[in-house]
């Protein structure tokens, strides 16, 4: 009987129920298809280049996924809220007519297993469908091939969707039996009558706030965009970062809060627009709702900048790799070796700790650097195994070259003798954003030798650079904003004083794709001086990094020369002649680990950023579907009472139209602009690896993003022209 | 049947500027013209063909402009279901209702929406005012629907606000009002206007004796100094004492029709005290 009457209640109250399934359907559709990464990503034959990426990547979802549910389980709560405001009268007959709170309280819980059965079956069914269309996306994704396509289900994935649906499910019923406990019958019998008061808020301090939370927004805006984002991490910027923050979080925060009140304001201004139509009722509707709406607006409208923000930041980061891996990359091998500076060594020969004191090692600055490909002998492969045997570079190394920079700091000196900042100064350009206060602009720039740099040049191929003994150029493979200060420093012909030396460019510009020293996915080099070998010898730099650049004897890519490299191996100390350590091994790469670990990054990126933004967008959307609907049947009496005064269901629509847009585009305008201004920071940091598009992939997702979003619009606005239909008719019933 | 409605010019005519009647009749009797309301044979029907409830019986009457006529009848009378037939929030299933010569049965949705935004008052027991807008901008409603200018609706809103004493409270919203305020606040937006009739459905209902009197006094004026026609459907015979003539429904049809007269509010009191006794009498539940 009580299964009868859940059932009939369900199908009744459809409408009602509608957002609810369509939401908790979205969600069991979006957990599951993602949760089945794992096999896509087997499928996708991602596996084979990156073994252990689909564990990882399962990982992380699983782990996002769970926090995703805990959102969309008080969503979920609030969505049910909804339905139970409108319920209760009918909970409240229930009960006068005798039965029981435990048995109100299990029609209930049978309605919410009903519905969250019909979704999870939906969702799964939905789901199915979207993993398996979703492997191709993978594949793109992670450009791989997919080796061989079949149908596929995840039982961890289904585990895990029911098991976030289960949760969902069992917070709602608390939530819910919570409502039938508390609530007394004559409460729920008169719960229709009982109109949320309206309190009036006095316009002109609403205006007020208004101003007040667009004026803090605005400071937040130029805060920002004259700090820029703290990457160094230090305490002062974070502490600034901070309170900029905190600005446009309350500044939001009231601008919602005033909005109704400045819009309010403003329309009375206008005489002849307020007074005109329903356009008072309209403006009034919306001041009414704003107690309880505006906080929430205010929200959404901050996770949807969060959304835009980190998709589009995480899909621009992920194709700025994709864009300059290739220049990144120019041979097979790449290693170095870092040298230890005076200073240090001398600091850790004092300290018995790290250099072992009596008969311990000692640490020294190189006369000269060492030859990298001899020293990689030094190295051990298979250490500590009976396999064990010296590393053996050159068997599988073709042709090669090894890359010397100097320290702009000359021996004894303490001030480097070009820096970024000194070039900057010359030709009268801020410092590129995000090296502010990096060490960049107090440490200089490393400088190798013109004859060094055309060996260099020869080994890539490409055409020798002819150096007059007044000259030298500037080598950088990083983004934009520094390229775009060198670029100028070469233009303008900025005379170099170096010790006494006074040299000019032989270039106009810099040339990025012969400015690459090691493997990697984002430029490295981030400013080089190529000066004579006489300027060179004179100024008496020490050694500061040497780089050795290796093709293979067997081909480019060759997988059993990757093979070796990648065997596990011990690095040994790097030494001069004269037995002291002079450097440690710096990082290595070979091209193809490169290439792998750049389409990971971005298939995870690109994935992490989707299924955050979609949900996140979806639940927003949600949210503020529910918000309306449920203002639409309070005001269902104020319809029904122009209806009578003689005005058109169309105007009435029309009004409601008004009302929800308003709702629905202020949060997307503000977590816009948020976005806007947040990003064009973002930009220049990205722009220091290289050039930012945002394009592509971008703007697809950004157009199912717009899709989801408008769609519930779309569905709000039906059903509350359904709700307004009812109430108009409501009174011929009566 | 419904489809011979008379021509008439004036069904369209937008709504006239306020003019506050000059000419006050004395004693506000029905001036010997045109009727403004014209009720004719009408029927109304619910139900499918097994199972017919008839709530209204060849049901005919007339309304002169200038008179406050009431309606009379115990609950399920069917003097509600008149009131909606009349005023065209219910169609009716024969018969024809003339407003000014014009036939509302045989006008299609979107006309009949205008017709009844300028021809027609409505006044209710809850007074339905919007509680999302101050008082005066429910008065201004109507107005503002039937795209008034602007200067002419805040105009004509503090005329009528003047006249009946509510002045006071036009800024408030309809919480901050008592039940008597919000009912006269009611009655002048179903004034402001300038309908040809306003149709009250208890409208004293909801009032303690007080307000009543004051509501009532309030409709007197209306009817006195604005020529308003007012048609007001009560169960209440002090309510219906103000009226100039009750009408008495039952089961559907008009039973009998007072007129006051030359006589005093208390005598035609009495008057209808009798008849609702006598209605009484014959077994259905008083009034």
């Amino acid at each position: 009987m009580l299964f009868k009457l859940a059932w009939g209640n369900v199908r009744r109250a459809g409408r009602d129920y509608l957002v609810y399934l369509l939401t908790l359907t979205l969600a069991v559709t979006v957990f599951y298809a993602f949760n089945t990464i794992s096999v896509q990503v087997d499928i996708a034959g991602v596996g084979a280049q990156n073994p252990g990426m689909g564990e990882t990547l399962g990982g992380i979802i699983s782990g996002l996924t769970v926090f995703l549910a805990f959102v969309m389980g008080f969503l979920m709560v609030y969505a049910n809220n909804f339905i139970m405001k409108r319920r209760k009268k009918e909970f409240g007959l229930y009960q006068v007519l005798g039965m029981s709170r435990g048995q109100v309280a299990r029609v209930m819980t049978l309605e919410t297993v009903f519905v969250s059965l019909a979704a999870l079956v939906l969702g799964v069914a939905l789901g199915l469908v979207l993993s398996q269309l979703m492997v191709f996306f993978t594949a793109s994704l992670f450009k791989t091939q997919i080796s061989n396509f079949r149908f596929f289900i995840s039982p961890s994935a289904l585990f895990m969707t029911v098991g976030c649906l289960v949760a969902i499910f069992l917070v709602t019923l608390v939530f819910n039996l919570r409502v039938v406990a508390r609530a007394r019958v004559i409460d729920l019998m008169s719960a229709g009558r009982q109109n949320e008061t309206i309190k009036a808020r006095n316009p002109w301090v609403s205006a007020a706030i208004f101003v007040l939370g667009l004026a803090a927004i605005i400071v937040a805006y130029v805060r920002l965009l004259h700090d820029g984002l703290p990457y160094d991490g230090q305490p002062e910027a974070m502490q600034a970062f901070l309170i900029t923050t905190l600005i446009v979080v309350v500044g939001t925060i009231l601008f919602f809060f005033g909005l109704s009140g400045f819009l309010l304001k403003a329309l009375q201004g206008a005489r002849g627009l307020y007074w005109r139509g329903l356009n008072m009722v309209t403006i009034r509707q919306l001041a009414a709702k704003v107690n309880t709406v505006s906080f929430s607006m205010a929200i959404i409208a901050m996770i949807l900048f969060l959304a835009i923000t980190s998709v589009t930041t995480g899909m621009s980061l992920a194709s700025v790799m994709n864009s300059t891996v290739e220049r990144g990359t120019p041979v097979d091998y790449t290693t170095s070796v870092m040298y230890y500076s005076q200073a240090i060594a001398d600091e850790w020969n004092a300290d018995p700790t790290i250099s072992g004191g009596e008969g311990g090692v000692t640490f020294a600055a190189p006369t000269e650097p060492v030859d990298l490909m001899a020293m990689s002998a030094n190295q051990t492969l298979n250490a500590d195994t009976p396999d064990a045997q010296p590393f053996d570079l050159a068997s599988i190394a073709g042709s090669y070259v090894q890359v010397d920079a100097y320290d702009s700091t000359p021996r004894g000196a303490s001030k480097p003798l070009v820096t970024l900042k000194d070039l900057c100064d010359a030709v009268d350009m801020p410092l590129p954003a995000g090296t502010e206060s990096s060490d960049v602009d107090s440490l200089g720039l490393q400088v190798i030798s013109a004859s060094n740099y055309n060996d260099y040049l020869a080994f890539r191929g490409m055409e020798t650079l002819d150096m007059p003994a007044d000259g030298y150029t500037l080598l950088s493979d990083m983004g934009e904003t520094v390229n775009r200060v060198y670029d100028a420093v070469l233009k303008q012909g900025v005379e170099l004083d170096l010790g006494g030396f006074k040299l000019h460019p032989v270039q106009d510009h810099v040339n990025a794709d012969a400015s690459v020293f090691v493997n990697s996915m984002m430029g490295m080099n981030s400013g080089t001086l190529v000066v004579p070998d006489a300027v060179l010898a004179a100024l008496d730099l020490p050694p500061y990094t040497s780089y050795l650049l290796v093709n293979y004897a067997a081909g480019a890519n060759d997988p059993e020369s990757d093979a070796y490299i990648a065997a596990p191996r011990r690095y040994n100390d790097v030494i001069d002649a004269a037995g002291n350590i002079v450097g440690g091994w710096g990082a290595e790469a070979t091209r193809s680990t490169t290439y792998e670990s750049v389409n990971s990054m971005n298939g995870l990126i690109s994935y992490l950023a989707i299924y955050i933004g979609f949900v996140l967008v979806v639940a927003c959307a949600a949210i503020l579907t529910i918000q309306q609907l449920s203002g639409v049947s309070d005001a269902g009496k104020n319809y029904r009472i122009l209806s009578e005064l003689g005005t058109s269901t169309r105007q009435i629509s029309h009004s409601v139209l008004s009302q929800q847009t308003i709702f629905f585009i202020f949060p997307v305008v503000v977590g816009i602009a948020h976005s806007v201004v947040a990003l064009s920071v973002i930009v220049d940091l990205i722009e220091l690896f290289g050039g930012l598009t945002i394009a592509g992939m971008v703007s697809f997702t950004a157009l199912i993003f717009l899709i989801s979003y408008g769609g519930y619009f779309c569905v709000t606005y039906l059903m509350s022209k359904g709700i307004v239909r009812d109430a108009i008719r409501a009174r011929h019933a009566a | 049947m419904g489809k011979h409605s008379a021509p008439n010019p004036q069904v369209a005519a937008p709504v006239a500027p306020t003019a506050p009647a000059t000419f006050a009749h004395a004693g506000g009797a029905a001036a010997a013209q045109q009727p403004v309301l014209d009720v004719r044979h009408i029927e109304k029907v619910y139900g499918s063909r097994n199972n017919v409830t008839r709530a209204l019986a060849d049901v005919s009457f007339t309304v002169m402009r200038g008179e406050f006529v009431g309606i009379m009848g115990a609950s399920g009378s069917g003097k509600s279901t008149l009131l909606n037939c009349v005023s065209t929030i219910d169609a009716v299933t024969s018969g024809n209702v003339l407003v000014n010569g014009a036939d509302v049965t045989a006008m299609k949705s979107a006309k009949l929406t205008r017709f009844r935004r300028e021809q027609l008052g409505f006044i209710f027991q809850d007074s339905n005012l919007l509680d999302t807008l101050t008082a005066r901008e429910n008065i201004a409603l109507p107005l503002t629907i039937s795209r008034v200018p602007a200067r002419e609706v805040l105009m004509r809103v503090e005329a009528v606000a003047q006249r009946l004493s509510i002045k006071e409270v036009l800024d408030k919203y309809p919480y901050q009002m008592s039940g008597g305020q919000q009912q006269r606040v009611a009655a002048a937006r179903a004034l402001v206007t300038d309908p040809a009739i306003i149709m009250a459905d208890e409208p004293t209902g909801a009032l303690d004796s007080k307000n009543a009197r004051l509501l009532l006094e309030c409709f007197e004026t209306m009817n006195r100094d604005y020529q308003a026609t007012v048609l007001m459907v009560t169960h209440d015979s002090f309510a219906a004492s103000y009226t100039h003539r009750v009408l008495f429904i039952r089961d559907g049809r008009i039973f009998t029709e007072l007129r006051r007269g030359t006589s005093t509010r208390q005598e035609f009191f009495e008057r209808i005290m009798e008849v609702v006794a006598m209605m009484g009498g014959e077994g259905s539940d008083a009034l």
